[in-house]
């Protein structure tokens, strides 16, 4: 085991669906080289078929002792392949060429944004930002037959050794969450590097650290100060992403409130709109409690009364959500 | 290690490349692995990313675009390249409220695409095919330059100086880059234009209501309030910055109420989503007055302190009584109320024609200037104005009249035509559960309105804004952190003004010539609004708003304009009444000159493309009214290619109008409107104030200086970190307190800028009493177009306008082009699939674009995320092709006390959303992959 774990907790009832992690990510690392259709960091519309597409029927991950298995999703029918465009002929060049995809778009990594599921006016949706979950269990790195994978000791984190990598993709289907990528042009697999280089100077995460919604906590699991252990371990309001595949992520989630549906008279009836079987299969039952918690103590605020968990997911000062235990400090 | 990996091999199978991986994958073999990794050790490549992340010079960076972010980044540069950029995070936290940092989004972090993108303009470009084509030859500055003041000086010479238009919108983004052209067309003559009405984004009911152009607080302030309506506005996708504030209103126990047809990225975090049928708000808005009247729930000091509501009209011609009628040589601009103590009728202090003992300057986004009455001027003290009742007043000529205070006739009116039951029936909202609304909103303290573009833009939006203040002021919720109505739309707030008109109009507006751009664009392009088949005749409003000067046309004398020049703005794109444009409008225009660092839709229908510098490769300021902080971009690199700011572009332009006007011997001439001996042989010396500022960080400075809202702030503290305004529009600026408007009227108690002196909510105007809007009233969307589905146009989480339409990352996260949505059921009955081809059209003209079939859109509407370039996956025009320009006659007003045409302060602004489509599966050729 590693000696301390970083960990992120994603609060959905924050995050807007703007993308901002996603391209504060991509702009940052994979926009480049092969990674064009490769989003280390993403946002989905819950309920939806996500990216890559069916990930959550791709397989991989644990049963028990064992691994599961699991599919390579395709580069145009799964991830999409990213639009190109001929931005010469249509600007600077004669003819009435349009702007358009040289390859037409089939399916990309937000195709089904804010469709969700349920009938009108019931129907309902929310995002579900997703990363590595730099798990304390990998299946990805028990996977990879050239041990080019692992998992530091200073954080936890998982990283793809790109000079042992050989690119036979067993960590892609080993993965649950479909979040390694395999790089066409460099013959490698890729993935989120938790930000290494900034969290090694105290600096936390691009996703995290400009996520304009304010969502993202960012703390060593055992840091009892941190965030991250008082929203897990303590008020138990942020949970794992699909724990049953037995990864044990460290990106937990605080699940999502919705507005109440309507009953035949137009009505509405004070039950959320996201059922709550829903959730149970994203995070587990846990769920229920976590969101019996969030609604007791949202009374509290609205009663006047403190509440300690909803300023700490306020996060008043920006600067609070981030723990790396190093001098936050920008390096100028 | 070898060997544990030979082990692992073994074990796994491995080598077979099976990638169905089975059970051979045990935790022993994890455990075996996991043991290899804490023997081994990091090789060189981990470098590699520790590389990426690095940089050699960090800079100040914001998005010079209208967009009302202004969020300070840094800029990020290694060996003269910009890699990347950071929102800076450094905006100064209040006590007790969440911080505005970071400020960013997804357009935000790709910044630097634009720069080195292959949309960038390299080098001045001369057309040599058909506008619009694309076929350009490269020119150098000089002969670029010439050309266009060759035709500025024979348009002049030939024609007259306001045959020369100059667009550029949104001063607060880019104030430096902004004044540019102003400054030249305001030494050669040239008119300039409007923006704000003319993008449809002006609040003109809060002009009417208010006095002011337009004010909101600053959204650190969301977080104060108690309950909140979210009122066709979606700031999850289009306030990124600022929707945080909800969400965490949200944890603090206020309550979130969004009323949007669709269910969307907003709606998704309140407590209470109401879809009512589109257009339909002021039924509703109406309605809640019914019940706040009804049941008492209204704040009686506030308003007969703060409101016209208790002012007197009188019963036999439904004018206000007017000093002039009760009193020989009495003024016209005051106005009684019926004092229930004494039971007589008495002048209410404030009123236009209540003249404070220092008169103020005029103030550009003031209907007058009320800051020189003392504190407490409108305070009751013992004044006990009546609400109800019917009086009997003697005129001057020894006649009498009944009068009736605007409240009765208010009251009478909202009880037999507002209930709730009845704006059940129009709106599909249950009576009680407006009912219920009504009540919550009325009794939460503060309780905010947050409106949008979503209620904005329609053609009686003015009446529906004068809705929600009246729901605001019933419940006495303006001037109160946490309180108010916010609107939210469009980039308007240059906070300081001072400055930027001294350094955009030297000789004062006065002394500029302004066209109304909508009045301009309806005229010149020609356009059909159809009104006709709603009974209303717009023509006959502006030929008299036009000929009595209330609104101004330009040119003057029924010319044509000759010569346009576009900087900082994408005109084209974004034209309502485009199809007309294109038409009509573009053929009279013998040279369009368009200044860009990108090839948009209007620089490709250009005669002659400047390369301007990329933001980040120049000096400005850049504000917003959405925080209180100014903020600052500077060169991280030297403009790239040909490439110029737009400060030095019209310098080099007047250098060469000076050239030009020699050579062709036209050296001065005589403006005679403003008495004005025009010296063209000196203009480099006008535009710069003698060369002091010829640099473009000195013309930074200068405003800052001139404006008293931030005299005593540095270019050079900018440039630590962003620093808050020192004074504002309509309320104080407090330390560690958010900025919400009115707190001049409402707190220190001096007259509103209105003609009442107060919250006004009767106009009689003849205007006004022809379209039925002397009162606030319930008005539905218009239904000029006989086409069955409504014609939406939001703004999009993945564009500001037209910016960012065509970036790479934006269209990989969306479909790869443009669409519009519609409803499954809607869909269905038309044959349509998600993604197909499909051809949207009325009378105005035509889109062909894909669909797609959204879960939580309402049927009956289809919406288009507004103004792609005419240039993108389109097979036939773009989303303002069906849109054409409507202006409402109460706009045209500029002859009632504060209603008078100034720019971006109160005019027409067209409407964008009440038009009607049809929508059918295209069945035409479609695109083959390229």
């Amino acid at each position: 085991m590693t000696q301390r774990q970083l960990a992120m907790v994603i609060d959905l009832n924050k995050c807007i669906g703007c993308q901002t992690c996603t391209l504060a990510c991509k702009s940052q690392w994979t926009d480049r080289g092969g990674r064009e259709f490769m989003y280390w960091n993403h946002v989905e519309t819950r309920p939806g078929k996500g990216y890559p597409r069916d990930w959550q029927q791709a397989g991989g991950g644990w049963e028990g002792d064992k691994l599961k298995p699991g599919r390579l999703p395709r580069l145009a029918e799964d991830y999409g392949i990213p639009a190109d465009f001929s931005f010469d002929a249509t600007l600077f060049k004669e003819g009435e060429q349009p702007l358009r995809p040289t390859e037409p778009m089939q399916w990309g990594p937000n195709w089904d944004e804010d469709q969700g599921a349920g009938e009108f006016p019931n129907g309902y949706f929310f995002y579900l930002p997703r990363l590595c979950n730099h798990c304390t269990k990998p299946a990805c790195l028990a996977a990879c037959p050239r041990q080019a994978i692992s998992k530091r000791e200073e954080d936890g984190i998982v990283l793809i050794d790109q000079e042992r990598c050989r690119g036979y993709r067993y960590c892609v289907a080993a993965c649950p969450y479909k979040k390694i990528y395999f790089n066409p042009l460099a013959g490698r697999s890729e993935k989120c590097i938790f930000c290494y280089p900034r969290v090694e100077q105290g600096i936390p995460q691009a996703c995290a650290y400009q996520c304009v919604g304010r969502a993202r906590h960012v703390a060593y699991l055992d840091d009892r100060e941190g965030a991250v252990h008082r929203l897990v371990n303590e008020w138990k309001v942020a949970l794992p992403l699909h724990p049953e595949h037995g990864t044990q992520p460290n990106v937990y989630y605080v699940p999502p409130l919705s507005p109440a549906t309507f009953d035949a008279n137009g009505k509405p009836t004070g039950q959320p709109r996201i059922p709550d079987d829903y959730l149970v299969e994203l995070f587990g039952p846990a769920v229920k409690q976590a969101l019996a918690v969030l609604q007791r103590e949202i009374a509290r605020k609205e009663k006047g009364e403190a509440s300690a968990l909803m300023d700490m997911l306020i996060a008043y000062k920006h600067g609070d959500m981030f723990r790396l235990g190093r001098p936050p400090e920008q390096r100028s | 290690m070898k060997a544990s990996r030979r082990e692992f091999l073994k074990a796994t199978g491995a080598s077979s490349l099976s990638l169905m991986l089975g059970g051979t994958y045990s935790l022993r073999v994890l455990a075996q692995s996991q043991d290899a990794m804490v023997q081994h050790e990091y090789s060189g490549w981990e470098n590699f990313h520790r590389n990426q992340w690095s940089w050699d010079k960090k800079t100040r960076g914001a998005h010079l675009i209208n967009c009302t972010g202004a969020c300070p980044h840094n800029v990020y540069t290694k060996d003269g390249v910009v890699l990347r950029e950071e929102a800076s995070k450094d905006i100064a936290p209040m006590p007790g409220l969440p911080e505005y940092n970071p400020r960013g989004c997804n357009k935000g972090v790709c910044g630097v695409d634009y720069q080195y993108g292959p949309h960038r303009i390299k080098y001045p470009l001369i057309r040599v095919g058909e506008r619009g084509e694309g076929k350009w030859r490269r020119a150098s500055w000089d002969e670029a330059l010439e050309m266009i003041a060759d035709k500025i000086v024979d348009t002049i010479k030939n024609e007259a100086p306001d045959c020369i238009s100059v667009f550029s919108p949104v001063p607060a983004v880019a104030p430096v880059s902004f004044a540019a052209g102003h400054r030249f067309a305001h030494y050669i003559g040239a008119h300039t234009h409007t923006f704000f009405d003319w993008y449809g984004d002006h609040p003109t009911g809060q002009t009417q209501t208010c006095g002011v152009q337009g004010d909101s607080c600053e959204t650190a302030d969301w977080f104060n309030a108690k309950f909140i309506i979210l009122w066709g506005a979606n700031p999850s996708i289009t306030r990124i910055p600022d929707a945080h504030y909800l969400s965490e209103a949200s944890l603090n126990g206020t309550k979130i109420v969004s009323i949007s047809p669709d269910y969307n990225a907003s709606s998704i975090k309140a407590d209470q989503w109401l879809h009512l049928k589109p257009g339909t708000d002021g039924a509703l808005g109406m309605a809640m007055a019914y019940v706040i009247i009804k049941e008492k729930l209204f704040d009686v000091h506030g308003v007969k302190e703060q409101t016209d509501l208790p002012y007197l009209v009188r019963k036999d011609n439904q004018r206000f009584l007017r000093e002039s009628d009760v009193v020989a040589n009495g003024s016209t601009g005051k106005f009684y109320a019926w004092d229930a103590k004494t039971g007589k009728a008495v002048i209410m202090k404030g009123c236009w024609g209540d003249e404070p003992a220092q008169k103020g300057p005029p103030v550009a986004f003031m209907g007058r200037n009320t800051n020189t009455f003392p504190k407490g001027y409108i305070d009751l003290g013992d004044l006990d104005p009546a609400l109800e009742g019917t009086y009997k007043i003697q005129l001057k000529d020894g006649s009498s009249v009944e009068v009736q205070p605007v409240f009765d006739i208010l009251k009478t009116r909202i009880m037999k035509q507002n209930t709730p039951e009845a704006a059940a029936a129009v709106t599909g909202i249950p009576a009680k559960v407006i009912v219920q609304l009504a009540k919550d909103y009325a009794t939460a303290k503060p309780a905010m309105i947050i409106s949008g573009g979503g209620t904005n833009h329609w053609y009686y939006s003015d009446v529906l804004l004068r809705v929600f203040h009246l729901l605001s002021a019933l419940t006495a919720s303006e001037g109160k952190n946490g309180g108010g109505l916010q609107h939210y739309i469009g980039q308007w707030k240059p906070t300081f003004l001072p400055g930027l008109a001294a350094l955009a109009w030297p000789e004062t507006p006065a002394k500029q010539r302004f066209c109304q751009t909508t009045i301009w664009t309806y005229v010149h392009a020609e356009v059909n609004d159809e009104m006709l088949n709603s009974n209303i005749d717009t023509n006959k409003y502006l030929r008299k708003s036009i000929a009595t000067k209330q609104m101004p046309l330009l040119p003057a004398n029924g010319r044509d304009p000759k010569v346009f020049i576009v900087y900082r703005g994408n005109y084209l794109n974004q034209a309502k009444g485009q199809k007309y444009v294109l038409r009509n409008l573009w053929p009279k225009l013998e040279l369009i000159v368009d200044i860009n660092i990108r090839m948009d839709s209007t620089a490709l229908y250009s005669d002659i493309v400047l390369p301007s510098a990329h933001w980040y490769e120049k000096t400005d300021l850049n504000v917003t009214m959405e925080h209180t902080s100014i903020n600052m971009t500077e060169p991280a690199i030297k403009p790239m290619w040909e490439s110029r700011t737009d400060w030095q572009i019209f310098q080099a332009l007047a250098k060469k109008v000076e050239e030009s006007a020699r050579r062709k011997k036209f050296e001065r001439y005589n403006d005679e409107q403003f008495k004005w001996v025009r010296d063209l042989t000196n203009l480099w010396n006008q535009m710069t104030m003698d060369g002091k500022l010829a640099d473009d960080e000195a013309a930074c400075q200068f405003i800052l200086d001139t404006a008293p809202q931030t005299k005593g702030i540095t270019m050079a503290m900018l440039r630590d970190k962003p620093q808050r305004f020192k004074g504002n529009w309509t309320s104080p600026m407090q330390e560690g307190v958010p900025y919400t408007p009115f707190k001049n009227y409402v707190v220190d108690k001096k007259p509103w800028p209105t003609l009442t002196g107060r919250q006004q909510f009767y106009f009689d105007h003849d205007t006004f009493f022809d379209m039925g809007l002397e009162l606030p009233v319930y008005k539905g969307p218009i239904n000029a177009d006989k086409f069955p589905l409504r014609f939406n146009t939001p703004h999009s989480r993945y564009a500001i306008h037209s910016t960012f339409k065509d970036n790479v990352q934006m269209l990989r996260l969306q479909r790869g082009g443009p669409s519009v949505e519609m409803a499954p059921a809607d869909a269905k009955a038309r044959g349509i699939n998600d993604n197909d081809w499909v051809e949207v059209w009325n009378d105005h003209g035509k889109v062909i674009c894909r669909v797609k079939v959204r879960k939580g859109e309402q049927s009956g509407r289809v919406s288009m995320w507004h103004t792609p370039e005419l240039y993108m996956d389109l097979i036939e025009g773009s989303s303002q092709s069906v849109c054409p320009v409507r202006i409402s006659p109460t706009h045209l007003v500029g002859n009632y006390g504060h209603l008078v045409f100034r720019p971006n302060y109160y005019g027409p602004g067209g409407t964008q959303r009440d038009s009607r489509v049809e929508v059918k599966r295209y069945i035409g050729a479609t695109p083959m992959p390229l």
